[in-house]
């Protein structure tokens, strides 16, 4: 059995929400040994950020939590209590990785910043990752993933172009950005610590790895101070591309020519042979008047019957998968992309498997979410060597605690 | 100042689109010795070139020396149509056997596997199969694409991190692996509660919320362009108190689900509070009272962003046309380093004699 490429690194998991829950949801599949440490008072709000009305111990079954956590294992420890914080630097000792998406400011306010972290273990890899960075003016503000995605340009550059308004991904886009950088970034270190016997400290700014995503904006601001542009669906280069309407509630397909050649390939397929020859400077020009064309032709086709016929004529084309459609895409489900992983508190449904395939040692989903404070016993007595007196003694001061002390807040 | 961390480390670049160039960018920073091949006229626009080919040597390279470089390469990232390598003679499972060290990393639309496999796309149909666009824009309108190529993007910043964590791998483990990276899944796993809700509560698809999720969450135009809130529940009342209007504190906008009925009313409370305010101030004021708050800065705002000149994020190259800035490290605490331009294939024959000179 080949090993996965962290098999054997040990991550101390401060992350909380979206962002670093996602990075190190990552490390877990790539085998590393992910503990999910949180305060009985200040625990993962994810947990209950979608009410469940009927379930009795809702922090322990939501799907949402779930998403981002499995593989991973629970402690509860409350850093903010002195035993607490002695708990957790002697576990750190026993870790590779400290990862963290607090403000800039928390974790001194914690008196757990980098060196005393690396006091307490000389090689520790600390990965930060609060929105705007440990450092400079900005530092101070609440980084959730919309507030990234303004603040780091990308918003300004979408939008349809003909009303001004920029506009958000669906989506906490700058959330899961920074999670697959940061999961890069706890790698790298683990390189330098390799190579150098030596730590470091990353100070990943999720604002920068975001804008990032946009680079070439920034080339053309500063060489040509050019303004964002709103191009709505379409495409400076293939001509015609848009969005297209078609059988089916909400149902749409995205066509995107590139060439001549795939023009000439979509014309007949769409019933439109007398605009073959149509050339791409024309194409753009009757933009509007060719999509009246192609959507007369998509808007009595099912989506996916639409993008099968245009694929078969070798002319790009996909349907634009609904969060329900896109369970159950054929070829989503051909991979085996969809897993059905059981959990003692919920009913089972189909979970994204990793995107990183490596072919060899086909990394699986191992386990679900853990429960609150699920491994508490196993890590404090059979990793760091408590004894039952010192558990109670925890639990009793509510340092440790197997559900949260404030069950409400979220 | 320490030795760049991925110094010595030597990196393949084929196929020469957005995904295969992003994912290299950042070794080439972090000290790899990125041998970038030329992908197809087109490949990258003028300054997606700039942006992305910067610190990496460039070479045009025919088939036998593709063969030559690739049985020398440490990573071999590539974005070529599943197939495409074998029939340049580069077989990815014979090189493997050969050097069983050799991490490979393709970065492809739908992946190597499966009967879309060999489908033909761009940006915006990856974008639309990837089931983010279904999501994002106006419900009343098409679905619409976030701005840039995202799903190209998305598909690169999972191939770096992908690579580096395998190249961490093998250095422990003694081997590598080839890493199939479908851009279509690195976005279907983020679909943030969407996606688990749908499949979860069997509730359908979910429509696209807009510019407003809630109105507590989305933006609005302000005073000089556009600015941004989002709040959960627990930021609601530090909003509420920071635009004062005593409405807010009436119950149906202080408890949470008659909140959401009344959301239409609250969005227009929000409006006319953004819109007597700049984008500057929004900012200093989400800081000042912990609310999360922000502003759509564009790229010329952000080329003159005071924390960011702070954080020296920006990298600069020389071009034709003037100097570029463009972003740089993607973060702090290992060392960076700007990497100049390279016209495509003029490393051609030192990169290559280098590769093979038997100095490994």
């Amino acid at each position: 059995m080949k090993k996965l490429p962290l098999d054997g690194v040990r991550v101390a998991d401060l992350t909380m929400m979206w962002a670093g829950p996602y990075a190190t949801r990552i490390l877990g599949e790539m085998g590393a040994e992910v503990i999910k440490i949180e305060s009985p008072s200040a625990w993962d709000n994810i947990r209950t950020l979608v009410p469940q009305p009927e379930a009795t111990e809702p922090w322990n079954s939501s799907f949402y939590f779930n998403d981002y956590n499995r593989d991973k294992k629970s402690l509860t420890l409350d850093l903010a209590q002195e035993r607490g914080r002695e708990v957790f630097l002697d576990l750190v000792k026993h870790c590779d990785v400290v990862i963290e998406n607090y403000r800039a400011e928390v974790l001194g306010k914690l008196n757990i910043d980098y060196p005393v972290l690396k006091a307490a273990k000389q090689d520790i890899v600390l990965v930060s990752m609060a929105g705007f960075g440990k450092t400079g003016k900005e530092r101070g503000q609440v980084g959730f993933g919309p507030i990234i995605e303004q603040m780091a340009g990308l918003a300004s550059l979408s939008g349809y172009g003909d009303d001004g308004e920029p506009y958000k991904t669906g989506i906490s886009y700058g959330d899961p950005v920074g999670g697959v950088a940061a999961a890069g970034a706890a790698a790298l270190g683990l390189i330098q610590r390799r190579k150098t016997g030596e730590g470091c400290h990353i100070d990943l700014a999720q604002r920068e790895t975001m804008a990032a995503m946009v680079g070439e904006a920034f080339v053309a601001a500063s060489l040509r101070g050019e303004e964002p542009v709103h191009r709505g669906n379409r495409d400076a280069r293939f001509v015609p591309q848009g969005a297209y309407r078609c059988t089916g509630e909400d149902q749409w397909i995205v066509i995107s020519v590139r060439t001549d050649e795939e023009w000439r390939s979509l014309a007949p397929v769409i019933g439109a042979e007398e605009l073959t020859s149509v050339g791409k400077v024309e194409r753009a020009e009757r933009h509007d008047e060719l999509d009246a064309v192609i959507e007369r032709w998509t808007s009595s086709l099912d989506p996916q019957e639409a993008m099968e016929k245009l694929q078969a004529a070798g002319v790009p084309a996909g349907r634009v998968l609904d969060t329900e459609a896109i369970h159950d895409d054929p070829h989503l489900n051909a991979r085996g992309y969809w897993v059905w992983l059981p959990h003692p508190k919920m009913r089972p449904w189909r979970q994204p498997s990793t995107s990183w395939r490596l072919v060899e040692a086909n990394p699986q989903l191992r386990r679900h979410a853990p429960l609150f404070g699920e491994h508490n016993r196993e890590i404090l007595c059979d990793m760091l060597g408590l004894s039952e007196e010192d558990l109670k003694e925890l639990e009793a001061a509510g340092i440790i605690a197997d559900a949260p002390i404030n069950p409400t807040v979220g | 100042m320490k030795e760049p961390v991925l110094e010595g480390v030597r990196v393949l670049e084929i196929g020469g689109g957005i995904p295969a160039a992003y994912a290299t960018r950042w070794m080439a920073g972090f000290g790899a010795d990125v041998v970038r091949t030329e992908g197809p006229e087109g490949a990258l626009t003028p300054d997606e070139e700039i942006y992305l080919t910067a610190g990496k040597r460039r070479v045009v390279a025919d088939n036998e020396t593709l063969l030559q470089l690739g049985r020398q390469a440490d990573i071999l990232v590539e974005d070529t149509k599943p197939g495409t390598l074998r029939t340049r003679g580069l077989d990815i499972e014979a090189l493997r056997q050969e050097r069983p060290e050799l991490i490979v990393v393709s970065i492809t639309p739908f992946g190597q596997t499966g009967p879309a496999s060999q489908y033909e796309a761009t940006n915006g149909v990856v974008f639309a199969m990837g089931g983010i666009m279904s999501l994002t824009g106006h419900p009343s309108r098409p679905p619409l694409m976030t701005g840039g190529s995202q799903a190209y993007y998305l598909g690169g910043l999972n191939g770096f991190s992908a690579a580096v964590t395998a190249y961490y791998g093998r250095l422990v483990h003694g081997e590598g692996d080839h890493i199939d990276i479908s851009m279509q899944e690195c976005a279907a796993g983020m679909l943030e509660l969407y996606g688990a809700m749908t499949e979860y509560e069997k509730v359908g698809p979910i429509p696209r919320s807009g510019n407003h999720v809630r109105a507590v969450w989305g933006i609005y135009p302000c005073a000089d362009g556009y600015a941004g809130v989002c709040c959960l529940e627990r930021q609601v009342k530090a909003f509420f108190n920071l635009i004062g209007d005593p409405v807010l504190q009436e119950e149906r906008f202080q408890d949470r689900e008659q909140r959401a009925e009344h959301d239409d009313e609250l969005q227009a409370i929000v409006y006319g509070w953004f819109l007597e305010r700049t984008k500057a101030e929004i900012v200093e004021l989400g800081v000042q009272h912990r609310v999360p708050l922000g502003a759509v800065l564009t790229p010329k705002d952000l080329l003159e962003n005071e924390s960011l000149q702070e954080r020296d994020y920006f990298d600069s190259a020389r071009t034709p046309e003037g100097t570029a800035r463009f972003p740089g490290r993607p973060f702090l605490g290992l060392a960076w380093s700007p990497g100049e331009l390279h016209e495509g294939g003029t490393d051609t024959g030192a990169a290559v004699a280098e590769w093979t000179g038997g100095t490994r």
